[in-house]
């Protein structure tokens, strides 16, 4: 075969390989978050949900900014148990 | 009068007078370097390069990197690397202990996923299939290169350019054409360099105005995910470990490259517990590596090897390369919008080469410009990191057939 009829095969079989590679991407990243919202649903909305009953008639996304905030600043030490506007 | 002519012998005068292309050299390298350092074209790796080609340039300095023949024993033994620092220098004992393994690109894919955050395109995966689409370029400008005389080994490592991926054009052409290296990773990273002028410049060639104002959350609100992932950390914990595990499966030789990412990742992800090792794989390790990469991959720039026409068909095939990626993410792109409701922006599909994340950020200052309110950075980084994955996949399938 002459390098250019190679070069195509090349091309097809490349671009194929990435096409289905990608579709895998696509395929488990759905499965893994069918899964994980399945069996392995957030620890902190849980402790979103726990905070806002504490705080009332909060606003539920400021509350969840402020817990991973919080748990992201003291490295997962820190929780938030209740927040008081001042 | 011998003293004297002992003293002129001393310097490399003489040198440069029989090889008046070590000059043109020089001069290559400065430009490189004003490149790197006033107009901040990739000057991490850029000051690197020009400074080793400098080095390399230098008459009689020894740090120029050798041809493998040198290294050569017989057929199938080289030099061990104490020979090789003893006969050729330093810039070898680098070079070929380094660089011809194929050590530092895997070392700095480790890096680069372990800064990548991959959110964006777990949240957003059908658009990860235009990085699929982007990766066109590479296999386009393979079958022209071919045309033109290159040998199917150095026709990849031309193409690869299209990828937009410095470390993934580097292992390719350590695999499959280490003699180009050079004219290579200076055309790879220039052109990365210029994705705020390529990206723009394609778009507007192929795209109409409605096209670009096509805004992306107003779509989301009109039709809305089907799913919203409920434990993100968890997802992304997951997701590295299962798809290197898979990519293993079905494109092994894209593992070295596409398995250090996932690693990289992984310990990103994981958090605090392993903060240290990922700390030490964006920070001390990566610039480590970056600065032998530099060094080394400019020391293969000798006038001997880089001034000559396949240079400039390297230069101008890479910029192709690069403009057939974009169009072709843009093109998937306009097909898509042809039979789905959900419109895209075809910026979207431009981002699908690699060049993460300068890509996406152009793509957003573009959308941006056509309306204020269509903040597109996140659906591009979907297809950007996607870019990643398909340029490394393409890369192992030519390592695979031509390696």
């Amino acid at each position: 075969m002459s390098d250019l009829g190679f070069a195509l095969q090349l091309m097809g079989i490349g671009m194929i390989t990435v096409f289905i590679i990608l579709s895998l991407v696509v395929l488990l990243g759905n499965l893994i978050i069918r899964f994980v919202n399945k069996y392995l649903p957030e620890e902190i909305s849980h402790k979103v949900q726990q905070v806002a009953v504490q705080t009332g008639n909060f606003n539920r996304k400021k509350i969840a900014a402020i817990v991973s905030a919080v748990k992201i600043v003291t490295e997962g030490k820190g929780h938030v148990t209740k927040i008081e506007k001042m | 009068m011998s003293i004297i002519e002992k003293l002129y012998h001393m310097t490399a005068i003489q040198d440069i007078i029989n090889g008046p292309g070590t000059l043109l050299m020089l001069a290559i390298g400065a430009l490189l370097l004003y490149l790197g350092i006033k107009k901040k074209y990739e000057p991490l790796l850029l000051i690197p390069i020009a400074f080793g080609l400098i080095l390399a340039n230098l008459p009689g300095g020894g740090m120029a990197v050798v041809p493998a023949e040198y290294v050569q024993i017989d057929e199938h033994h080289y030099k061990n690397l104490f020979e090789i620092a003893h006969d050729h220098g330093i810039m070898n004992f680098l070079y070929y202990s380094l660089i011809k393994t194929g050590f530092l690109p895997p070392i700095i894919f480790m890096g680069v996923g372990a800064l990548t955050d991959f959110g964006p395109m777990l949240r957003n995966l059908r658009l990860a299939f235009f990085g699929a689409a982007a990766q066109i370029g590479i296999f386009s400008v393979l079958i022209s290169a071919i045309a033109l005389g290159f040998t199917p080994a150095e026709a990849a490592s031309l193409g690869i350019i299209g990828g937009a991926d410095g470390p993934t054009a580097i292992y390719t052409t350590i695999m499959l054409a280490p003699h180009l290296l050079g004219p290579i990773a200076i055309a790879a990273y220039s052109y990365m360099a210029l994705v705020p002028v390529i990206v723009p410049l394609v778009s507007r060639l192929l795209c109409s105005e409605k096209e670009l104002r096509i805004n992306m959350k107003e779509m989301d609100k009109l039709y809305p995910a089907k799913q919203k992932i409920k434990n993100l950390k968890a997802v992304k914990i997951a997701f590295p470990i299962v798809l290197g595990i898979v990519i293993s499966i079905f494109v092994p030789s894209s593992v070295p490259l596409l398995g250090m990412l996932l690693f990289g990742n992984l310990i990103k992800e994981v958090g605090v517990t392993v903060a240290r090792l990922s700390d030490a794989a964006t920070g001390s390790i990566m610039n480590t590596a970056t600065i032998f990469l530099g060094l080394t991959v400019g020391a293969t720039m000798t006038s001997e090897v880089f001034l000559n026409s396949r240079t400039i068909m390297i230069i101008v095939g890479g910029f192709i390369a690069f403009a057939i990626s974009i169009a072709g993410g843009i093109l998937a792109v306009k097909v898509y919008n042809l039979v789905a409701k959900k419109k895209i922006n075809p910026l979207i599909g431009a981002t699908g080469l690699s060049a993460v994340p300068m890509a996406s950020r152009v793509a957003n200052e573009i959308a941006i410009k056509y309306d204020s309110k269509n903040h597109v950075l996140q659906y591009c980084m979907a297809s950007n990191i996607s870019g990643v994955i398909g340029s490394a996949v393409a890369a192992g399938v030519l390592i695979s057939f031509l390696g």
